[in-house]
C-alpha cells in the first residue's frame, strides 16, 4: 500500500520537475515544427485569410531555380570543408591526446577560435581580406601567392576559398576535442602487443584506433556536416550571398524568402525540406559509421 | 629509455607552440589591429604608421550617439538570462529524470532530446509568427527563451548524468530523513551537481553571446540589437560611412567575454564535451 502511494507521489513529483523543460521544448521547438508543416500547405499571407493549397508550395520548389542553386551550393561547400576539418582535427587530436607536459595548454589554445565564434571572426576576416589594406593580401603577396590587389570577397571562387579556410581554422578544434576524448578512452594495453609485433604507427592508428573510435568519428562528422549544411553567418557577413546569388546557402535562401520576399508558405516548405535533409544526413552517417551494428 | 627523451620533449614543445600560434596569433593580431586608427586599417601596410596605436576606435564605439554600449548590455542580459534559465530548468528536469522513475519518463526524455534533432534554423519562420502572437518579438526576454530552449537538450542530458552519479546511499538517506524534495535538492545534492550546473550555464552563455541568425530575425529595433547584429550595421555603414577600425574594435569586444569565461571555466567545458562524446 505504502509503495503504491510512494509510486504515485514519485510520478507526480517527477512530472512536476520535468514539466518546465517539456513546456519550453513544446512551445519553442515542437509546435513551430508542426506549425511550419501546416503553413507550408497554405498560401499564408502577412495579413488576411489564407487558403490550403495542398502540396503546391512543394511542387513549385522543384522548379525554383534559386532554391535548387542554394542546395547545390550548400552541398558543394559541405563537400569542400568536411574532409579538411576532419583531417586537420584528427591530426591535432593525435598531437594533444598524450598527457605529455604542455598538451593541455596546446589543446586550450587550439580550441580558442571555436569558442570565440565564427561571427566575430567573420567580421575580422572582412577587414583583413580587403584588397591593398588587408593583412591576408600583405602576407600572401610577400610570399608571391597572390597580387596585393586581390579582391577576395567579390569573386565566387576566391570568396569560397577564403571562407573555407576560415571555417577549417575555426572548426577543426572542435573535431580535435571530440576525437581526443574518444582516443583517451582507448585502453593503452591494446597497443602494447601491436608494438611488440613491430606494427608501424600508421598501421596501429588504422587498425586499432580508428575502428575503436567509430562512435567519436561518427559524432564529429555529423556535427561538422550538419553545421556546414546549416551555414549562414559567415556568408551573410562576408559575401551577403554574392557576387550575384552565387554564394547563397540554403538557410540564407529560406531567410530571404521569409523576410525579404515575405512568402511564408514557400519559406516553410523550404524549411521542412531542410529538416528532412538534415535528419537524413544524420541517420545515414550514423548507420554508415556504425556499420549496421548496434 | 628513449635515446633522446629530452630532445623529443623539446621538439614536442616547439611543434606545439607553432601549432598553437596558428590558432591564437590571428586573434591577437586583430586585437593589435583594432588599436590602429581607421586611416591605418584601411591603408596599404606601411612601416611608418604601423606602430601608431590609439584607443580611438574603442572610444568612438563606446560613447557618443551611435554607441554600441547598449548592444553590449543587451547581449549580456540575454546571455546571462539564457544561462540562468537553462541551468535552472535543466537542473529540475535532470533531478526528475534521474531520481524519480515514473511512467512515461523515457518518453518525455526522448521528446526533450528530440529538440536536439530540430535545427533551429529550420523553424525560424513559424517561430517568428508564433513569437509575434506571443508578443515576444523585439523582446530580449523572447530571445532568451528561444536560446534556452535550444540549449535544453544538452543541459538536461548533462544534469541527468550529474544526478545519476549521486551515491545511492545519499539518495536513500535523504528519503528516510523525510526531507522535502526541494530541501533535499538544495541542502544535500547542491554541492554534488555544481560542476554540471557550471557546464550547462557555460554552454548556454557562449551559445547566446555568439548567436546571430535568431537575433537578426527576432529583433528589428536597433535599440534592442545584440552585439553581433549591431556589428552588421557597423559593417554596412548604417551609422554613417563604413568604418573598418570600428568593426575590428567591435569584433574584439565580442570575443573578450568568450575568452575570459572559457579560460576561467574550461575544465567544465571540456568535461561536458567529453561526456557527450563518449556517450555519442
Amino acid at each position: 500500500m505504502a509503495s503504491a502511494t510512494q509510486a504515485r507521489r514519485n510520478t507526480r513529483t517527477g512530472l512536476a520537475l520535468v514539466s518546465p523543460a517539456l513546456l519550453f521544448v513544446t512551445v519553442f521547438a515542437l509546435f513551430p515544427l508542426g506549425f511550419g508543416v501546416y503553413i507550408s500547405l497554405t498560401n499564408w499571407p502577412l495579413v488576411g485569410a489564407y487558403q490550403f493549397v495542398g502540396l503546391s508550395n512543394y511542387e513549385s520548389l522543384i522548379h525554383n531555380s534559386e532554391f535548387l542553386a542554394s542546395i547545390a551550393f550548400t552541398l558543394k561547400y559541405t563537400g569542400i570543408v568536411t574532409i579538411p576539418i576532419f583531417v586537420v582535427g584528427y591530426a591535432l587530436a593525435v598531437f594533444v591526446r598524450s598527457n605529455r607536459p604542455g598538451s593541455t595548454v596546446f589543446r586550450t589554445m587550439i580550441f580558442v577560435p571555436y569558442i570565440v565564434g565564427l561571427v566575430a571572426e567573420s567580421y575580422m576576416a572582412v577587414v583583413e581580406l580587403q584588397p591593398t589594406s588587408g593583412t591576408a593580401n600583405f602576407v600572401l603577396s610577400k610570399l608571391g601567392i597572390v597580387s596585393d590587389s586581390t579582391a577576395w570577397l567579390v569573386h565566387t571562387g576566391l570568396a569560397v576559398t577564403a571562407i573555407s579556410v576560415l571555417v577549417v581554422w575555426f572548426a577543426s578544434g572542435l573535431t580535435m576535442m571530440l576525437l581526443m576524448a574518444g582516443m583517451q578512452s582507448v585502453p593503452q594495453e591494446i597497443y602494447e602487443s601491436a608494438r611488440v609485433d613491430g606494427a608501424s604507427w600508421w598501421s596501429m592508428e588504422r587498425r586499432l584506433t580508428m575502428p575503436l573510435l567509430r562512435r567519436s568519428i561518427a559524432l564529429s562528422l555529423i556535427i561538422s556536416v550538419v553545421g556546414s549544411f546549416l551555414a549562414f553567418n559567415q556568408f551573410f557577413i562576408m559575401t551577403d550571398g554574392g557576387p550575384g546569388t552565387s554564394t547563397v546557402p540554403v538557410v540564407m535562401s529560406i531567410y530571404q524568402e521569409a523576410f525579404a520576399q515575405m512568402d511564408v508558405g514557400l519559406a516553410s516548405a523550404m524549411s521542412v525540406v531542410l529538416v528532412i535533409v538534415v535528419g537524413l544526413i544524420t541517420f545515414v552517417q550514423f548507420r554508415f559509421l556504425q556499420g549496421g551494428a548496434d | 629509455m628513449r635515446r633522446s627523451a629530452g630532445g623529443a620533449s623539446a621538439a614536442y614543445w616547439l611543434g606545439g607552440v607553432m601549432i598553437s600560434a596558428v590558432f591564437v596569433v590571428p586573434l591577437l593580431w586583430e586585437a593589435f589591429r583594432s588599436l590602429q586608427p581607421e586611416s591605418v586599417v584601411t591603408a596599404a601596410p606601411s612601416g611608418q604608421t604601423f606602430g601608431h596605436l590609439t584607443f580611438a576606435n574603442y572610444a568612438t564605439l563606446l560613447s557618443g550617439q551611435d554607441d554600441i554600449l547598449r548592444n553590449v548590455i543587451n547581449s549580456l542580459i540575454v546571455a546571462v538570462a539564457a544561462a540562468v534559465l537553462t541551468a535552472l530548468v535543466s537542473m529540475l528536469a535532470g533531478y526528475g529524470f534521474a531520481l524519480f522513475r515514473f511512467r512515461g519518463s523515457g518518453l518525455v526524455f526522448g521528446v526533450v532530446l528530440l529538440a536536439f534533432m530540430i535545427p533551429f534554423q529550420a523553424v525560424l519562420t513559424p517561430l517568428f509568427l508564433e513569437m509575434h502572437d506571443l508578443h515576444l518579438l523585439n523582446s530580449l526576454l523572447g530571445l532568451a527563451l528561444f536560446y534556452t530552449t535550444f540549449n535544453l537538450p544538452v543541459g538536461v542530458y548533462v544534469m541527468r548524468n550529474s544526478f545519476l552519479q549521486v551515491p545511492a546511499e545519499l539518495v536513500d538517506a535523504a528519503r528516510v530523513d523525510g526531507a522535502s524534495v526541494m530541501k533535499t535538492l538544495v541542502s544535500v545534492f547542491r554541492p554534488l551537481i555544481m560542476p554540471g550546473i557550471a557546464t550547462t550555464a557555460l554552454y548556454a552563455f557562449l551559445f547566446s553571446w555568439t548567436e546571430f541568425l535568431g537575433a537578426l530575425s527576432f529583433l528589428t529595433n536597433d535599440n534592442l540589437f545584440t552585439l553581433p547584429v549591431a556589428l552588421s550595421n557597423v559593417e554596412t555603414g548604417t551609422y554613417g560611412a563604413v568604418n573598418y577600425g570600428l568593426l575590428l574594435a567591435g569584433a574584439v569586444i565580442a570575443m573578450i567575454p568568450c575568452v575570459i569565461v572559457y579560460v576561467a571555466l574550461q575544465r567544465y567545458y571540456v568535461r561536458g564535451l567529453v561526456s557527450g562524446a563518449l556517450k555519442g
